[in-house]
């Protein structure tokens, strides 16, 4: 087709898809161009100017990182015009920075640095007066302005993938600078991917600035173990110092150029667990085992270990606990009896090419950055239609959604019918699944969630011209009373529509778990039961007081099924004195040397592959595609699931919180780590204190099911309604529950 | 002319001779000989007669080590030094880390930190001199010529950690501001007639 654009570049003949510039194909095509501000994730910020090109018969130069080619046009990247053009930027971008290479936290791995060799630059020819620049300290991050040499990298990221919007270039000639937008101070997520993305030392963590050289760090490839989203990082171990040589980690590394982190990933490195061999906790925890009827754990575990855990749970006859990762297995498989696919179709680089996208039930920004930095990808660069349903506005995505569609709390399934009712309008559907439509009580579902028709025509009106459409599915739909009946429908619109749908698992290996083991339900009913970093009568844990200490996500080697579908490897990055799950397996006879011997042996009939730990990469390819681990297969089943009939929808009334964490705060290991900030306040609006009766920093006792806790009230004024936000980091045990609970607040009195 | 052949030559029989060796005395007589021979031939005052010949001249050149010393080079590579800067007295160091990194003995090691002004600060700085081989690659990297080998060659404490305290190591101020601190030419030091160097930078403004 004529889609394709047949160019050449230094006489090599070459072609670029739509929607490609000359850069893009120089870069896949392996011919060179300096760059100073170009980053790939974003859209060229065009500042440096470094990457120009000749084009034959046009005048002046052309910017090869914003410029698409036209059919037959004959480029030069390299001329004695261009090499001059290039060397008097980088003389330019020397002026008066400051010599101070050998402490700048750049330490060699510098841009400016490596393009000054480059281009020789050996004195400033230019001048200019210097001024003073005071360095700044924005909390986690740094910012030196001396050193800065506004590439623009900072912001474009900021405002294009992060969705923060946070950072903006002050202009003022040679006096500009990077500064906090509308704000005094930085008030952001602090993802610190400004950090990431800085090509010069301007930039820096606060907690790594000045502590260690690049060249002394050991890099160690992972894979983020907080949420869900499986992002790939790295990180950098050395020497704790004078006083020990034991390693530790001085930071989170990731490859910036393609992918992003969040602040709980970059920050939130320091959750390892200290231990020895303790020969008596062990023979406790073996004996405790051998007496146990059931053990409990949680999704911050590898596949490995719960293999393990399964093949332990076959030797003792004993039950497998994990509530989270049971009601995602019920509700992957009520989706999959629909669907047909044992996965759902969806990944995150399917919602970054998204123009249209539907995210329900989940506050995505906080439950999984990895998802909120692909829809905000989408919305700035394919201008994608963001559809967001959920009981409470979330002022981090504002800036990103187009439409926001407030749903009563507990009517999810119904809101989820009504969605389907929508987008399968014009689609040929089975007699069973048309009835069910057909039966459908529009006005008392319309009355019920509290979305009008016109809502969802102004949706279907701004979806109308979208092609690649994903559906994005959170925690409040798998955790929910009609959990079945709301897989089935989102089912059902993958199904017949062109729309694929994304699931977000809650934990790090929700996913991972509820494919390698076969998991019991649990009523608390047992008193025997052994929890592996979770609660129990016997206490195997990383994180807190336990009987037996284990190793933390980043003591042990292992792989996780991240939110893609695919599954990662992760490495230790330091090493664990205590005993692990392993020597436990090892003394009820179905151990093997190794943890990761068992990563072959994952159920293939689930979609995993028999590969050794060691021959799954962890790295992105050059150009950013990922093939980190490998993709889990398509796995068939039977279609035979079917739509049941709404019951009536549950009312929610009076005072209201919803658990959900504060940004970067994931659970018990994020609470340990020593950079990220802690609110454990309950945020409500105005609103809510007036109905509960609290003010502002009132200390209140809250209740809802079985549990009690104290906390302190924190009117918040970017909240809105009458539901307060309840952090569950720092509780002692997870919360699997449907995440909105009608409580009880009383105001406790100070002492 | 002196071509290559002549140290090829490995004919060399003709400048040699065989001194008179006498035969080893194979008999306990032959022994007994021997010993007498050496004991009344009087070689043993030819020693005794050089000492007192010495003793009497009073021309004695023995150096009184350790109440006297001898003067040692300069290059001399003995225990570290650390440098201040002459106009502000402040350390020189600015904790690079270039000398833990290229210490072939990795016997050099640091911890560094931002101080209160924004600016490095090395924390902690330890040589151990036990595994130190002296080699002066350290010196030879350090960019502000902070770190340097000194005189002091005398390893000699109780406890070896007596030598890696940068306390030790570092000039005292009295000494910097006393005009005692030894300076070094060559790569990165001040070199002399600096001052009639140094050009105006052409600047516009």
């Amino acid at each position: 087709m004529s889609k394709l654009i047949n160019f050449t570049i230094d006489g090599k003949a070459v072609t670029a898809k739509k929607g490609e510039t000359i850069l893009t194909v120089a870069r896949r095509e392996g011919i060179y161009i300096p760059t100073m501000c170009y980053i790939s994730k974003t859209t060229p910020c065009a500042s440096c100017r470094m990457c120009v090109v000749e084009a034959a018969g046009v005048d002046g130069l052309v910017l090869s990182c914003n410029t698409p080619p036209t059919n037959g046009i004959a480029i030069t990247t390299n001329s004695d015009v261009l090499e001059q053009e290039r060397t008097n930027i980088m003389k330019l971008y020397d002026v008066n920075h400051p010599l101070e290479c050998g402490v700048c936290d750049k330490s060699g791995e510098c841009d400016l640095q490596n393009k000054t060799l480059e281009f020789d630059v050996a004195q400033q020819n230019f001048s200019a007066k210097d001024q003073h620049r005071q360095i700044e300290n924005w909390g986690l991050i740094n910012y030196d302005p001396a050193l800065c040499i506004l590439c623009e990298k900072c912001v474009h990221v900021c405002n294009e993938v992060i969705g923060d919007d946070a950072i903006d270039l002050q202009f003022g000639g040679y006096k500009s600078k990077v500064i906090p937008k509308n704000s005094d101070t930085l008030d952001c997520t602090f993802c610190g991917e400004c950090i990431a993305v800085c090509p010069v030392g301007a930039l820096v963590s606060s907690d790594f600035k000045y502590t260690a050289n690049a060249w002394e760090l050991t890099r160690i490839p992972a894979t983020c173990a907080h949420c869900s989203g499986g992002c790939s990082l790295e990180y950098e171990t050395r020497h704790t110092g004078i006083s020990s040589k034991d390693d530790t980690i001085y930071r989170v590394k990731n490859n910036f150029e393609f992918t992003s982190l969040c602040g709980a990933g970059r920050f939130g490195f320091d959750f390892d667990n200290k231990a020895s061999k303790d020969a008596v906790a062990f023979a406790n925890a073996v004996e405790a085992l051998k007496n146990a009827k059931a053990i409990r754990f949680s999704s911050m575990i590898t596949n490995e270990e719960v293999l393990i855990l399964q093949r332990l749970k076959e030797k003792l006859g004993i039950k497998l606990y994990n509530e989270d990762a049971r009601k995602f297995g019920s509700f992957m498989d009520a989706y999959a009896s629909i669907s047909g696919k044992k996965h759902y179709s969806a990944t995150l680089e399917a919602v970054k090419q998204a123009d249209g996208i539907i995210v329900i039930g989940s506050m995505i920004a906080t439950d999984n950055p990895a998802v909120r930095y692909a829809i905000t990808t989408a919305a700035k660069h394919n201008g994608a239609k963001i559809i967001y349903a959920h009981p409470i506005e979330d002022v981090l995505m504002q800036n990103t959604i187009t439409q926001f569609l407030k749903y009563e709390v507990g009517t999810e399934e119904g809101v989820m019918a009504l969605l389907a009712k929508y987008l399968l309008e014009n689609v040929e559907l089975s007699y069973e699944e048309k009835a069910f439509f057909d039966d459908l009580d529009d006005g008392y579902l319309s009355a019920e969630t509290n979305i009008g028709e016109e809502e969802f025509t102004l949706m279907m009106k701004s979806l109308t011209r979208t092609k690649n459409r994903v559906l994005v599915v959170g925690n409040d739909l798998i955790a929910h009373k009609e959990a079945q009946n709301i897989a089935k429908l989102a089912a059902v619109i993958e199904k017949y529509t062109d729309i694929s749908v994304l699931v977000v698992p809650r934990d790090v290996n929700t996913l991972g778990v509820s494919l390698t083991c076969k998991l019991d339900y649990d009523d608390n009913s047992l008193l025997n039961v052994v929890g592996y970093n979770d609660k129990g009568s016997f206490v195997i844990s990383s994180v807190g007081e336990a009987d037996l200490a284990a190793p933390a996500l980043n003591q042990q080697e292992g792989t996780f099924v991240s939110i893609d579908n695919r599954v990662v490897p992760t490495n230790s990055a330091l090493a664990f004195g205590g005993y692990e799950l392993l020597d436990l397996a090892k003394v009820f006879g179905i151990g093997k040397k190794d943890t990761i011997d068992f990563t072959k042996e994952l159920p293939v009939e689930n979609g995993f592959k028999a590969v050794e730990f060691d021959l799954l990469e962890n790295f992105l390819a050059p150009l950013g595609e990922d093939i980190r681990g490998y993709l889990l297969d398509v796995v068939e089943v039977a279609m035979d699931g079917s739509l049941d009939e709404l019951d009536s929808l549950p009312e929610f009334n009076g005072t209201i919180i919803y658990n959900v964490n504060p940004v970067l705060q994931f659970n018990a290991y994020t609470n340990i780590t020593k950079q990220l900030e802690r609110e454990t306040t309950l945020r409500g609006s105005a609103q809510f204190g007036a109905a509960a009766r609290v003010s502002d920093g009132d200390k209140v006792e809250i209740s809802f099911a079985d549990k009690t806790f104290i906390r302190t009230f924190k009117q918040d004024k970017s909240l809105k309604g009458t539901i307060a936000l309840n952090p569950t980091f720092d509780l002692d045990e997870s919360i699997n529950s449907y995440r909105f609970q009608k409580s009880k607040i009383m105001r406790v009195n100070h002492e | 002319m002196s071509n290559i052949e002549q140290f090829k030559n490995r004919n060399v029989s003709e400048e040699y001779f065989l001194v008179d060796i006498e035969d080893y005395p194979t008999d306990g007589w032959g022994k007994f000989k021997r010993v007498v021979k050496r004991t009344f031939q009087g070689e043993l005052f030819v020693g005794l007669w050089v000492v007192l010949r010495e003793m009497i001249k009073f021309d004695i050149h023995t150096v009184q080590y350790p109440k006297e010393k001898m003067p040692i080079g300069p290059r001399y590579r003995a225990v570290h030094e650390m440098k201040r800067l002459w106009e502000s007295g402040t350390e020189r160091c600015i904790g690079c880390g270039l000398c833990e990194k290229i210490c072939i003995s990795d016997c050099i090691r640091m911890e560094t930190k931002i101080d209160e002004n924004s600016r490095k600060e090395v924390s902690e700085y330890s040589i151990n001199l036990g595994r130190c081989i002296f080699c002066g690659y350290c010196a030879e990297v350090c960019p502000e010529l902070a770190i340097t080998h000194g005189g002091r060659y005398e390893n000699a404490s109780e406890q070896r950690a007596h030598f890696v305290m940068y306390e030790d190591m570092l000039t005292p101020i009295d000494m910097l501001k006393a005009g005692q601190q030894q300076e070094f030419e060559g790569f990165g030091a001040i070199t002399p007639h600096e001052d009639e160097r140094v050009k105006k930078t052409p600047l516009a403004y």
